[in-house]
């Protein structure tokens, strides 16, 4: 491995796994809770919710990811400077927002195709909306949720390299870095230009964790079918 | 407790700001800060004191003034003044959370106030002034064009119709898009992706500060700078408008930090050897004092050849 | 705090020549990266149906590749790693030539998809009449095998048009990078936010809205 390689992965991983980890688990974790409250909500009858909801999930599936991160890191302090977060976490809000939007459709989705005989007779048996929803509704929708949830997480994770955008720490950041460092003349860089290696590096890195995703997603779905 | 403290040393303060308010000069001043040698240096501002960091944002991708090292630590002139800062406020250098700044987004980062001050090639404009406070000038830089030996560009006027990469709302950036409107202007985001850009044939020239490109002049046998000489504006620090208090303590250790021939230390450290001579005459030192053009003056980015 | 002095018609008639400018380029290169797009789909899609091989195999790996890596990356790969090689393009071609190699790959899977679901009865139909294969797919697959395609080929045609955005990274001067650059100058973030919400939302919206009549009007008679 030639000399430069060391201190370059070295420092990608070091200090940019660490960002993309952090902006992915936060996005996950809240998209699919948030995402799952909101799609059922979609399913009440009580229009007025369910209209503000669909507007949410319309707007947030329609615009630009990029957009949304910069409306969570340059509008949010616009309006109020407690809304001032880091790069990092303006990214994992955005991709957050933008994820339960994702999740909240297909959880309507899949909440509505649970048969109507199934409410009928929960109801029957005495169950109230929200009992009806929680012991028979909802367990059934969220096996049919699972092949979309785990493209979400892949999605998720490669969408995490947004956080380049606004200066956030992560494996794409800290790859450009590094091979910027590596142009510049001696002491601090070498004179070369090794940006093929380093981002074909991280590209690999990424596959390596999405591939396997998107082949459980596809093997989730034909057995669910 | 904590808030009687708090209280006093705020009083105490304000009392220093207050009788030092009166000897005091407006912000684009053309001569150093008047310390009488038995007045005490200006204090932090509390939020600062209080929250014992500073938050600088600097270059990452300019060498020799900020930039990662093959460490992954940030290095640079800017970062050591930065961290010479730290010692002074806080005793240790460590008190840093640096941020990365370039250039486009150095203003954004000062007024909505994710750091404290930014230390990353600030070129001083009138213009720029209106919208935050520059420190006093602490490094004399002029813009230079970088051109291919043999290339058909041999002076500043020889720019329209060509290509020319610089920085992203550098006051190159400007200066172009206002008077040279029928050159192509190649704007990226730092002094290294321009060249890079001028290495692969995507742009003719480089147009930036004369220590970057000097220093790859110097090491690229196929590459020389015009003899142009434009744009002459020092940096400043950044500071938020209207943070008075840090604008005076900054000042004040800058003035300690030329009086005491730091930056000479600084650049010793950071650029080889045969190049210091040509940086020495850029910063400030016990014998060498300079300031930013007089306020009344238009803004240099505005005033065509 | 900077809500109260936002002000979106001054914002609008102070900027909008810029603004224009960065729509057009985002426009432009979307309806060229949507062309390419679009050949490169039915192309390699209609291999991938007909099992052609090698031309097969490799469409695979492409597709796995461009699916299972971020779009950022695919960016910054085209934008500094090819001219480690020579090969140098300037902001606008990498902004069209990336979307459309990842429109492309989605689109080719859109519209093998498509062509896959095609019932093989028209396909013997066509043979039995002594159609050739080239002229059966002409005539008969991609003409219905485009019509099923066409709905999940919009909506990446839609997602090429959303992934332009990206090209701030680069520093094209599209409509995003336009409306966020000026922002930062002159601090009407809110203003130039609500600007790139409403385009952004209305090409969207109203691509999203054709295909929901397409699919009615193209419906076949007997797609179940």
């Amino acid at each position: 491995m030639p000399d430069w390689a060391g201190p370059v992965a070295r420092y990608i991983l070091e200090e940019g796994l660490p960002g993309t980890l952090r902006v992915s688990a936060i996005a996950v974790v809240g998209s699919a809770l948030i995402g799952i409250v909101f799609g059922t909500l979609l399913t009440i009858r009580f229009w007025p919710l369910r209209a503000l909801l669909r507007g949410y999930v319309e707007i947030f599936r329609g615009l630009p990811i990029l957009v949304t991160v910069f409306i969570v890191y340059f509008g949010l302090p616009a309006i109020t400077p407690q809304l001032r977060f880091g790069p990092l976490d303006a990214a994992a809000i955005a991709l957050v927002v933008w994820g339960s939007a994702q999740v909240a459709e297909a959880t309507r989705g899949a909440v509505q195709s649970i048969p109507h005989e199934q409410h009928e007779a929960a109801s029957a048996l005495g169950f109230g909306w929200v009992g009806r929803h929680r012991a028979v509704i909802l367990p059934q929708a969220l096996r049919r949720l699972l092949p979309p949830f785990v493209s979400l997480l892949v999605n998720i994770v490669q969408n995490s390299t947004l956080a380049q955008a606004i200066g956030g720490i992560e494996l794409l950041q800290a790859a450009k870095s590094q091979s910027e460092r590596l142009t510049f003349y001696p002491p601090a860089g070498i004179g070369e230009i090794h940006a093929f290696e380093i981002f074909a590096g991280v590209m690999v890195l990424f596959f390596l964790i999405s591939f396997p995703l998107t082949r459980l997603a596809a093997l989730l779905e034909r057995r669910l079918i | 407790m904590k808030r009687i403290i708090l209280a006093t040393v705020g009083v105490a303060v304000v009392a220093v700001a207050g009788a030092t308010m009166g000897a005091a000069q407006p912000a684009a001043t053309t001569a150093p800060a008047r310390l009488e040698a038995t007045a005490p240096l200006p204090k932090l501002p509390a939020e600062i004191a209080s929250r014992k960091r500073f938050i600088v944002g600097v270059k990452c991708d300019t060498p020799p003034f900020g930039y990662i090292d093959v460490r992954g630590k940030h290095a640079g002139v800017d970062v050591e003044i930065a961290r010479w800062f730290a010692r002074y406020a806080f005793g240790r250098e460590q008190r840093l959370t640096f941020v990365c700044a370039p250039t486009a987004v150095r203003e954004p980062l000062l007024t909505n106030g994710r750091v404290d001050l930014v230390i990353s090639t600030f070129t001083y404009t009138a213009d720029r002034d209106t919208r935050i406070d520059f420190s006093r000038a602490y490094y004399k830089a002029t813009g230079r064009l970088l051109v291919k030996n043999n290339s058909p560009i041999q002076s500043l006027g020889d720019i329209r119709g060509k290509r020319v990469a610089t920085t992203s709302g550098s006051v190159y950036d400007r200066w172009m898009k206002r008077c040279f409107t029928n050159t192509d202007v190649l704007v990226v985001d730092s002094v290294t992706n321009a060249v890079l850009a001028f290495n692969q044939g995507r742009a003719d020239a480089v147009m930036f500060d004369d220590t970057s490109l000097a220093l790859i002049a110097a090491t690229d046998p196929s590459a020389k700078l015009t003899n142009d000489l434009f744009l002459e504006g020092p940096y400043g620090i950044g500071i938020r408008q209207g943070n008075v208090q840090l604008k005076r303590w900054v000042d004040s250790r800058l003035e300690l930090m030329r009086k005491k021939d730091i930056f000479q230390k600084i650049i010793v450290n950071n650029i080889a050897p045969r190049f210091v001579p040509a940086f020495s005459k850029n910063i400030l030192r016990p014998n060498n004092t300079f300031g930013y053009r007089a306020a009344t003056l238009p803004s240099v980015d505005t005033v065509c050849p | 705090m900077l809500l109260a002095t936002y002000d979106l018609s001054a914002f609008v008639s102070e900027n909008w020549r810029e603004l224009l400018d960065g729509l057009l380029n985002t426009l432009k290169v979307s309806a060229i990266a949507i062309a390419g797009a679009l050949v490169i789909g039915l192309v390699l899609g209609a291999a991938r149906a007909h099992r052609i091989p090698v031309v097969s195999q490799l469409t695979a790996v492409y597709v796995e590749i461009v699916r299972n890596t971020p779009i950022l990356v695919q960016i910054f790969m085209i934008f500094f790693a090819l001219p480690q090689f020579g090969i140098t393009f300037n902001q606008f071609t990498v902004a069209w030539l990336s979307v459309m190699i990842w429109g492309g790959a989605f689109n080719s899977e859109n519209f093998r998809a498509g062509f896959g679901a095609v019932s093989y009865r028209y396909r013997e139909a066509a043979y039995a009449l002594g159609f050739t294969p080239l002229r059966t797919f002409l005539n008969v697959t991609l003409p219905i095998g485009g019509r099923i395609a066409l709905p999940s080929s919009i909506n990446t045609y839609i997602s090429v048009v959303k992934n332009t955005s990206l090209m701030y990274v680069i520093g094209y001067e599209e409509l995003t990078t336009t409306a966020i650059n000026i922002s930062n100058l002159t601090l009407e973030t809110l203003e130039a936010l609500t600007v790139l919400g409403v385009v952004y939302l209305t090409i969207v919206w109203s691509l999203s809205a054709a295909i929901r009549l397409l699919e009615t009007r193209l419906a076949l008679p007997e797609a179940r």
